[in-house]
């Protein structure tokens, strides 16, 4: 079994790393790349950038954030928010990224997943899912930060996306996200179930045990984490440990070396 | 006595592109100029005293000083600035001090919703600063079920509440002759909003009210905020025979339309020499404590189980305020007709005062969902304005058309356009001088 991932995910908006609840009430939080560094030191296996409102406003601005980060940040980056064609993504990769993350632009049109991972391979095309749920079982997908429906179900676009070549998925739950009150598991499940790529479970982590939770019932290949890093609820030390002690596969790294 | 007619067809070349003959309804100013700093424009008109408001009021709009910029977005920079937060929290202590009970009574009294704001002012005065108080609620037309659910969160985090819901029937009446004189359809909402706290304070003895932001926050008159006390014309009418609803005097709502006078007792406000009498008090929250919205809704959030709304709302981009009224979106579309203001803009001004979001931002957000038609609950509030004689067998008469569709409402929105502010292109409707064109 491969390593459970640890990855730190921070929202951007403008300049400012950003943090809501339910993706609603963005509060400033601090420089992004001030952040992403004090992660990377911490030892996290990934980082994600999203720029939450570049949907919102159809723009695009994180590439510079993107070259200031991959300067002084040597792990797997994923970015993602406003990403519309194929040009976009390799404007994003030459600026130092290693993946993208494509939401809004694959709903309104899901060839863009087959674009992306035939001229940059699937490894970098991870589809973002931004979940809230309609019923027990059933959960619908929404774009623009949270904000808009698109009567899409969340089961059937996770299996469409990994058919049309993504390589993996972000799935965040609109519910959840920032109310560090645990993930959606039911969620993770049956999507981890639906499709053989690997699953990154995003929204409400509030402690150590929603982490396992997620792994153990869940199916999670990896982990987002926002709130509890970002508000120095936990630090990534903390979370690797506990991981190892209740035998989750996580990176075993001697801290420091760095 | 007459009908109510069908909307009339209105004279196209008033709003042909090279017009010049631009007239500006309501006593706008003819010249339309956003503010410097956020996103409103010199067309918002103040609050006003709802219950003299006819259709021949003119509007007194928000005040630009002279180097462009708002009253709005000055009273943020002083509240940003100059406002010494810890006396002001220090005189609320005092306040509450003074009026606080400890024999088994409520000791101040806080009408809301129980969106954020109200759970904010509710909590914190109770847990924070050791207050009683009793909640008070004026229902919104037609509840949206997340408003619902919020609403009791809100009661679940420990508070007494009175709801008082109008008679439905006489609510709908109102709210169809606000529309059909004033095109406002949110305006017996305002009446309850602003009257009941008052009235309950005196039914049930207590001699503090709260209210939370200051309507100065919004473009209100700056002086107004010289003093917490609310000034008493907002909910005292001294002569009941000048009191309009819907643009109607209570005397022709009673003899034409078929409404009793014990209908309209929600209606009217609290008599004022009981009230000076008894010596209530009328404070805001927002003058003791700086008001964050955004930090209103994580209050709530993390001391309640409150939820923003689970789909944008029509014609902005947020999800957290004011969500609990169906005809909220109906509200906000109607200022966008007739002023040229839609929510997106409103809550874009609010959000860049409270430095959440850039002057850039806020336009983009404006351009993107300001005056999006109310498709979502279109049909439910068509036959909320509907005026079927089984349920009004009286004010039927009334009507040319009692029942409200849609070609109905599309043609009498067309008459609150104001030629200053509208231009008919192709066929259809653009704003003359949006702010993205600036």
């Amino acid at each position: 079994m491969s390593n459970i991932r640890l990855i730190a995910r921070l929202d951007v908006k403008g300049p400012n790393l950003v943090k809501g609840v339910q993706l609603e009430g963005l509060r400033k939080i601090g420089d992004p790349n001030v952040f992403a560094k004090e992660y990377y030191d911490q030892g996290i296996d990934e980082l994600i950038y999203i720029d939450i409102v570049a949907s919102l406003y159809e723009r695009n601005n994180l590439l510079e954030i993107v070259r200031r980060t991959t300067k002084d940040v040597f792990i797997p980056l994923t970015v993602g928010g406003g990403l519309r064609t194929v040009e976009n993504v390799r404007d994003v990769l030459r600026a130092g990224a290693d993946k993208v993350a494509i939401n809004t632009a694959a709903i309104k049109r899901p060839e863009l997943i087959r674009e992306i991972s035939k001229r940059f391979g699937s490894q970098c095309m991870v589809l973002s899912i931004e979940a809230k749920k309609v019923r027990e079982g059933k959960w619908e997908a929404y774009y623009d930060n949270g904000r808009e429906k698109t009567g899409i179900d969340v089961i059937e676009w996770a299996k469409r996306g990994y058919e049309h070549g993504a390589g993996e998925i972000l799935l965040t739950s609109v519910d959840m996200e920032g109310t560090a009150k645990g993930f959606d598991i039911d969620l993770v499940k049956a999507a981890s179930d639906a499709v053989p790529i690997p699953l990154i479970a995003s929204g409400g982590m509030g402690n150590v045990n929603d982490m396992i939770n997620v792994i153990n019932d869940g199916c999670a290949d990896a982990i987002a984490m926002a709130h509890v890093l970002h508000y120095k609820k936990l630090t990534i030390q903390e979370v690797r440990e506990y991981a190892a002690s209740r035998n989750v596969n996580v990176r075993r790294l001697k801290l420091w070396s760095r | 006595m007459e009908r109510i007619g069908r909307p009339k067809m209105i004279n196209y070349s008033m709003f042909e592109l090279n017009e010049t003959m631009l007239n500006a309804k309501y006593g706008l100013p003819s010249e339309i100029k956003y503010c410097r700093s956020c996103v409103i424009s010199n067309q918002r008109p103040n609050s006003t005293v709802e219950y003299q408001h006819t259709q021949k009021s003119k509007k007194e709009t928000i005040h630009f000083d002279e180097e462009g910029v708002c009253d709005a977005c000055r009273f943020a920079q002083s509240k940003n600035k100059t406002i010494d937060w810890k006396q002001r929290e220090q005189e609320l202590i005092e306040l509450c001090n003074k009026y606080r009970k400890n024999d088994g009574s409520y000791d101040c009294l806080i009408p809301g919703s129980g969106g954020k704001d109200s759970f904010y002012a509710a909590h914190i005065l109770k847990y924070k600063y050791g207050m009683h108080p009793l909640t008070v609620t004026w229902a919104p037309h037609i509840y949206t079920p997340w408003g619902w659910k919020n609403f009791q969160a809100w009661l679940n985090a420990g508070f007494d509440n009175f709801l008082c819901t109008p008679n439905p029937r006489t609510h709908r009446l109102l709210t169809r002759l606000a529309v059909e004189n004033l095109f406002h359809p949110f305006q017996p909402f305002i009446f309850g909003q602003k009257s009941l706290a008052p009235k309950m304070a005196l039914l049930h003895d207590i001699k503090l009210v709260f209210y939370g932001e200051n309507e100065a926050e919004y473009g209100n008159p700056i002086s107004d905020t010289s003093t917490a006390k609310r000034d008493w014309k907002y909910f005292t009418a001294e002569d009941k025979s000048k009191v309009y609803l819907g643009g109607v005097s209570l005397e022709a709502l009673e003899s034409n339309f078929g409404v009793e006078s014990v209908d309209l007792l929600p209606y009217i406000p609290a008599d004022p020499d009981e009230i000076e009498r008894k010596k209530v008090e009328v404070h805001y929250l927002g003058y003791y404590l700086r008001w964050h919205p955004q930090e209103c809704y994580y209050y709530a959030v993390e001391n309640g189980g409150f939820k923003p709304s689970p789909e944008r709302t029509v014609g902005t981009y947020s999800k957290y305020n004011s969500i609990d009224d169906k005809i909220d979106d109906f509200h906000y579309y109607t200022t966008y007709i007739k002023f040229g203001i839609g929510r997106s803009t409103y809550d874009a001004a609010q959000e860049i005062r409270n430095e959440e979001i850039t002057r850039e931002e806020g336009v983009a957000l404006v351009k993107k969902f300001d005056g999006e038609f109310p498709e979502r609950f279109a049909e439910e509030i068509f036959q909320y304005l509907s005026i079927p004689e089984r349920d009004f067998p009286v004010a039927f008469k009334r009507f040319e058309q009692p029942m409200m569709d849609r070609d109905y409402f599309m043609a009498l929105t067309d008459t609150f356009r104001s030629p200053h502010l509208w231009k008919r292109v192709y066929g259809s409707w653009k704003l003359r001088h949006p702010i993205y064109e600036e």
